[in-house]
């Protein structure tokens, strides 16, 4: 059982958190509206020996280091897809977006798991899963037709996992590749690439907002992975380890910015709600103590609950989640000003010491 | 890329233009992250290491009954971790198998801190060090040490004084770059990554006894950790621990500033 999951709250208590939950409106127990994101601690560029850092606590204590290292690397023929550029007349390759994935590598280290167990893995294929969607990180890691550069990008748990972590390591990853800089290339078309020593005079992976000359483009930003969660009728953003605990469908959607400065879903994938592991209660009428029916055959004890449906004591969410409410996630997420944007926002003014 | 040590000898000024017994920007915070019992982050020059504790906590069951230092002290388990884009070349070490030096540094730590810890207090309990190496340039192990000891002062785990750790290097013939007297061999405190690969080093670490424990701790000073992994002339051996002596002293009052620095910010964020 993934470490986040074993929560000590009793039927009563899941209960109580659901109908405030499913509430219109909601009423979460740290007292945010649906949409509002929890506050943080963020910090970039903090290691000298990477090409892009960044730490970030979320108010709950856990906490995250991801650093960017770069590598040149000789690009396989295969990787590139013959195109005609009809500007400069010369053959340019493209890259590949089904193989172009070996060219970043994200790892992630989370204490007390090997990195080849479950959640590490699952959380590290999500996170490149949102790189890839976006497609841009591939293009702007092309030097020339022959070379292109290798990130590795580590993500460090520094503290223990006591919610689904996925947001943090995203948002820290997304900072990270904002702060990150690769060196001049001071080299030529295809030749072997040479770049200049001078770090000041190294680019940003990702466009920095003061550098953007036309103004009408927006900065291109690397996705973010959002997580939401359905309670009754409502969605709700940001969930807090007890709100997991007590969700029907976990999403996690993985949002970007595009040059018009929209925002747009590149990827999405629900998760395993941790709330199907918890104990259901009994209901008044099966309770022994009380003894109207201490006699029940196990049958009709089993349609009893069923009956219940949840309405009088907790039972596990079962089932999924409509397409509809699908949709409004998504929406409520891209929205413009929405949460989405107002991550990003706050991320971007995040400087790096 | 070799280090050239000879224009030391002109100017007796280092590369990065400390004098031999200066120390690197030393910084250190507490209670860094909300949800570990205790945690810290130290730089000691471009080093910069992330240490937390849990604990002391109950020991969680195996299947081998516990010996019987189990049963009477604390454990105290430390858990080191290189971080991949640590060094200079990014280097992938797989979980599973630790390569043997940072297994060597964990054990070093253990070591270090099981004399320390008052662990008698807390029988049937265990200390979870978790040390993540953001960035190693040079004594790696002394900033482990530092960092792991005021994590602990977080959490509140009762030690007899301050651990402080520095590496002492050794300038002139030990690496084999031509001497010029037996008087060119000095040696230099707290060396940073390109020294460190250069010249034969020693990491030494001193628990404060008795004293008011801030810098002067005086006579009382125990060497705890002495380790040396070069080769150089054992002549020399004496006057490096000399230095290394004097040097801990210092990082053992800069330790005392940052605790009391902490408790200071604490005690203001309680009353007003």
């Amino acid at each position: 059982m993934a470490p986040y999951a074993n929560l000590p709250l009793s039927p009563a208590e899941l209960s109580y958190l659901y109908s405030s939950l499913a509430q219109d409106p909601p009423i979460r127990p740290d007292g945010r509206s649906a949409t509002q994101f929890r506050p943080l601690i963020a910090e970039s560029n903090i290691l000298p020996s990477a090409n892009g850092s960044a730490r970030i606590c979320f108010i709950d204590g856990t906490e995250a280091v991801v650093g960017v290292k770069a590598e040149v690397e000789q690009t396989h023929e295969n990787h590139l897809v013959a195109q005609n550029d009809t500007r400069d007349g010369e053959r340019t390759g493209r890259p590949d977006p089904s193989s172009a994935g070996s060219w970043f590598e994200i790892s992630i280290e989370i204490p007390g798991l090997r990195d080849d167990d479950a959640l590490p893995v699952f959380l590290a294929a999500m996170l490149t899963e949102a790189l890839l969607g976006d497609g841009e990180l591939t293009l702007k890691l092309r030097i020339n037709n022959r070379f292109h550069w290798r990130l590795y990008i580590d993500v460090l748990l520094l503290s223990q996992p006591l919610s689904y972590p996925l947001p943090l390591l995203s948002l820290t990853t997304h900072l990270s590749l904002l702060s990150t800089r690769l060196p001049a290339l001071i080299s030529e078309g295809d030749e072997d690439p040479l770049f200049s020593d001078d770090w000041e005079a190294s680019t940003f992976l990702y466009t920095q907002p003061n550098s953007n000359a036309a103004g009408k483009l927006h900065q291109s930003k690397p996705p973010i992975t959002l997580l939401v969660i359905s309670a009754g009728e409502n969605i709700i953003f940001d969930p807090s380890r007890d709100e997991l605990a007590v969700a029907e469908a976990v999403v996690a959607i993985s949002i970007r910015q595009n040059l018009l400065g929209h925002m747009e879903v590149v990827a999405l994938r629900t998760i395993d709600a941790p709330s199907r592991l918890t104990a259901s209660g009994v209901p008044r009428s099966l309770d022994a103590t009380t003894g109207t029916n201490a006699s029940v055959s196990n049958a009709d004890a089993q349609a009893l609950r069923e009956e219940d449906e949840g309405q009088s004591v907790w039972r596990p969410p079962r089932g999924g989640i409509n397409r509809a409410k699908l949709s409004q996630m998504m929406a409520t997420a891209t929205m413009e000003n929405g949460i989405g944007q107002e991550v990003m926002g706050g991320l971007a003014g995040v400087q790096g010491s | 890329m070799p280090l050239d040590t000879s224009t030391y000898h002109l100017a007796h000024l280092r590369l990065d233009g400390r004098r031999w017994n200066e120390l690197r920007r030393f910084h250190a915070l507490l209670s860094t992250q909300a949800s570990a019992d205790g945690s810290s982050y130290l730089e000691s020059g471009n080093s910069k290491v992330i240490c937390t504790v849990t604990g002391p906590s109950e020991q969680r069951r195996s299947g081998a009954p516990a010996s019987n230092a189990q049963r009477d002290s604390a454990q105290i388990i430390v858990d080191i971790s290189l971080a991949g884009f640590s060094g200079v070349d990014r280097r992938k070490t797989a979980r599973g198998s630790k390569d043997r030096k940072v297994m060597e540094m964990q054990h070093c730590v253990e070591e270090c801190f099981g004399g320390v810890v008052l662990g008698h207090l807390y029988p049937h309990s265990v200390v979870q060090v978790n040390v993540a190496v953001l960035s190693q340039d040079g004594g790696v192990l002394a900033a482990c040490i530092n960092a792991v000891g005021l994590a602990l002062v977080d959490a509140g785990v009762p030690m007899m004084g301050y651990v402080a750790a520095v590496t002492v290097g050794s300038t002139g013939t030990g690496g084999g770059s031509g001497g010029e007297g037996e008087d060119a061999d000095d040696p230099v405190l707290d060396l940073n990554g390109l020294e460190e690969n250069e010249l034969p080093f020693l990491t030494l670490a001193t628990v404060g006894g008795g004293g008011d424990g801030g810098g002067d701790a005086g006579e009382g000073d125990k060497v705890n950790v002495l380790v040396m992994e070069t080769r150089m002339q054992m002549a020399k051996l004496e006057s490096m621990v000399a230095v290394g002596l004097e040097g801990c002293k210092r990082v053992r009052a800069l330790l005392d500033a940052a605790v009391k620095g902490h408790g200071k910010k604490v005690l203001e964020g309680k009353v007003g």
